[in-house]
């Protein structure tokens, strides 16, 4: 009887000092996931305008570290929330340099798309009051090429209209499309693709 | 249109996509512009792009280098 009662105080203790042990990291997962959270929120205005996969990325990490703190794997949450505000600093570093580059991707484009499309523009008003179409270009191929000028001239506003809202990121991703598409006009025409524009 | 006939400035301007075409015997603006535009009542805007090296849209010499708008 006395090894019995023995027993189920050790067992008592050892619980204890479970619950204990458990309660403790899932105090400090919780507060490991409030700073990254915080460094998070801090950095991302910035981040989303220059690097929004890199601050994509971070967001699904902390969701990621949530989700097992919610499953009660406090000792991973806590491990992987740890890791965020070091990885937020590493692309807070990497910023500025981002940003150079975007910003000389931005220029080139900005100076040399209009001066495509324009050629382009030329082109089509040109072969639309022709009356018999060149022997390489089809009625149908030539109707592509309108609506992919038409499209192109649209989406170059709206990458303007990006990067004057400080969009780096975005306005380079648009301009870098409607640069794709521009050539594949250029070849629908049979007109030279601008060395610059083959990169 | 051949390849030859298909020559972006290059140069400085690597963005131009200017399309060139280097006159050769036989050819007149007429004939020109219906290689590039189908059309060759369309000459009067190949001789437009050019005042600068042409005069008179009946004289075009072998080896000048036309642009093509």
């Amino acid at each position: 009887m006395r090894k019995i009662v023995l027993l189920s105080v050790l067992m008592i203790a050892i619980a204890g000092l479970i619950l204990t042990g458990c309660s403790k990291v899932k105090g400090q997962a919780e507060a490991a996931l409030k700073a990254a959270e915080k460094v998070i929120s801090e950095a991302k205005p910035e981040a989303e305008k220059i690097a929004p996969d890199q601050i994509k990325a971070l967001e699904a990490a902390l969701s990621g570290a949530k989700e097992k703190f919610g499953k009660g794997d406090y000792k991973a949450a806590l491990s992987d929330a740890q890791a965020i505000p070091g990885k937020v600093k590493e692309m807070l570093a990497s910023l500025k340099a981002k940003k150079d580059e975007l910003t000389k991707t931005w220029t080139d484009l900005d100076q040399g798309l209009p001066k495509m499309m324009e050629s382009i523009k030329s082109r089509v008003g040109i072969l639309s009051q022709s009356k018999k179409l060149p022997a390489n270009l089809t009625k149908e191929k030539f109707e592509e090429a309108k609506s992919g000028l038409d499209n192109a001239l649209k989406e170059w506003e709206t990458a303007k209209e990006s990067f004057k809202g400080g969009k780096l990121a975005e306005a380079v991703a648009k301009g870098n499309t409607i640069k794709e598409k521009a050539v594949q006009v250029l070849q629908l025409l049979g007109m030279p693709v601008p060395a610059a524009a083959k990169s | 249109m051949s390849e030859e006939d298909v020559k972006g400035k290059g140069g400085s301007d690597s963005w131009s996509s200017e399309q060139v075409h280097e006159v050769k015997k036989g050819d007149t603006l007429w004939k020109i512009a219906e290689r590039y535009y189908g059309d060759g009542s369309l000459y009067m805007k190949i001789f437009e792009a050019n005042r600068n090296i042409l005069k008179d849209p009946n004289l075009i010499k072998v080896g000048q280098k036309l642009k093509i708008p």
